[in-house]
């Protein structure tokens, strides 16, 4: 026979739930069970959540499926390559997910992109025991030279080395009391750096200016063909308005003939 | 070899950032889902995913261990919604929108699956999500740590600083809650067919 009231001693509502997600004490659950044999209310109660937790097993955001492609292939390496390297759908999903790369590997992508901006730029990093060079491509295209060339080079970029240093030497000496004025004042060595860099900039910014234009004339062609698709499609609805109204006008003016044919024969 | 992640923590600990990839690698996507499903809001989750890796990086060196590492990121995590939720001042929000896009529903279709199967998918999606959004914060937590995480009663009472019971008597209301909206929002389904 079932109760149509539980008459359960414990606390019904946590031995339900411990009964539902099979966790807790085992002597608990089974002796819920044992009244869940003869109870339709708590049977019914356990039923219907179950039927919830169903319902929630279900619930898969959209947002969990656009995580970046690392996540789903732990083998994918978490830094830009991954990301520089996807195409598609999924590349957008690496774009948004950059900012959330920590920082130690934002900073390994900054050289990385450091790196691809100098390759473009054609300038020529190294670092080596002799720390870290920089110079552009364009101030002297490469160059493939013999065995003894390249030695009668060597010595030369030596000596030219050596030149350097003891000039470098000999103007910080000489600089030391003016400092602040002596850096102010570029030499021109500098002042042809400064010159290439300047012009770098210019170059940068002339381009991005032109892809900015080029930006704004698709903005602006796309938003022409919207305008000129709602035009027609408001234009096709007010002919159906139109010629809505016009039935109904017809039809109006029938009506009224009618009556007036009414009205004269009862007269 | 994998590796556990408590030797990974170890490893990290001593400077090994890559050890500390494979640990966000592991974790990113179940303290997303939790954020997500807790504060209801994709860049936010994302957001709140950032920092608690962020603030487990900082807070690393001081990881004596006495919790799993899991728990101890699931709990900056819910700290972090936590403080979300208080400085919105509001419930989670439900993003989906109340017009369906059908080419976006097209292309996100599974092969065998219908148009009007993946519109009702997402009604029911949908339908969650609002009543997720109606319930009390620590409801919404111990479901979300049951449901989609598998945590026991005794983990989640860890996790939240509360008693057994209590958790169970979250569990229980905030069930209750979902039956009920669930089952307003089938009727207003059915009515609308």
């Amino acid at each position: 026979m079932s109760d149509i009231f539980c008459t359960y001693s414990g606390r019904r509502d946590e031995a339900i739930i411990a009964y539902l997600y099979e966790d807790g004490p085992a002597l608990e659950r089974s002796a819920f069970e044992s009244h869940l044999a003869g109870c339709d209310a708590c049977r019914e109660e356990v039923e219907s959540l179950r039927a919830v937790r169903g319902q929630l097993a279900q619930w898969a955001p959209a947002a969990l499926g656009r995580l970046p492609a690392s996540v789903a292939d732990p083998t994918v390496a978490f830094d830009d390559r991954a990301i520089a390297g996807r195409s598609g759908p999924g590349a957008e999903a690496g774009r948004s997910w950059r900012h959330e790369i920590p920082v130690w590997a934002q900073a390994v992508a900054a050289v990385l992109v450091l790196g691809v901006a100098a390759g473009v730029a054609n300038l020529n990093i190294r670092y080596d025991q002799n720390g870290l060079s920089l110079r552009t491509g364009w101030m002297s295209p490469p160059v493939t030279v013999s065995a003894p060339a390249a030695a009668a080079q060597t010595s030369l970029w030596q000596a030219d080395l050596t030149r350097v240093e003891d000039e470098l030497r000999a103007e910080m000496r000489a600089s030391q009391p003016q400092t602040v004025s002596a850096a102010a004042r570029p030499a021109p060595a500098d002042a042809e750096t400064m010159r290439r860099v300047r012009a770098l900039i210019e170059a940068s910014e002339t381009r991005q200016e032109n892809e900015l234009a080029l930006r704004i004339a698709q903005v602006v062609r796309d938003v022409q063909t919207q305008r000129a698709a709602d035009l027609t499609k408001i234009d096709r609805t007010l002919g159906v308005i139109q010629s809505n109204t016009g039935f109904e006008v017809a039809r109006q003016r029938e009506m009224l003939q009618t009556l007036a044919v009414r009205v004269s024969q009862t007269r | 070899m994998t590796w556990t992640d408590e030797e990974l923590v170890a490893r990290s600990i001593r400077g090994d950032a890559e050890s500390f990839n494979e640990l966000i690698l592991r974790w990113e996507r179940p303290i997303f889902a939790l954020a997500y499903r807790t504060i209801g809001r994709e860049e936010d989750a994302r957001d709140v995913c950032q920092e608690t890796f962020l603030r487990a990086f900082r807070a690393l060196p001081a990881f004596r261990g006495q919790s799993k590492f899991s728990s101890w990121l699931y709990r900056i995590a819910l700290n972090l919604c936590r403080d979300w939720m208080r400085r919105e001042r509001r419930s989670p929000v439900v993003q989906a929108p109340e017009n369906v896009d059908l080419l976006e529903l097209a292309a996100a279709a599974e092969p065998s699956e219908s148009i009007e199967d993946l519109v009702e998918r997402k009604d029911r999606t949908r339908s969650v999500e609002r009543a997720m959004a109606l319930l009390s914060e620590e409801q919404r937590t111990a479901i979300v740590l049951k449901e989609y995480h598998g945590l026991t009663f005794q983990e989640i009472a860890d996790l939240l600083g509360c008693p057994l019971s209590t958790v169970k008597t979250r569990l229980y209301q905030g069930l209750t809650v979902l039956r009920r909206e669930l089952v307003k929002s089938e009727k207003t389904m059915v009515g609308r067919l």
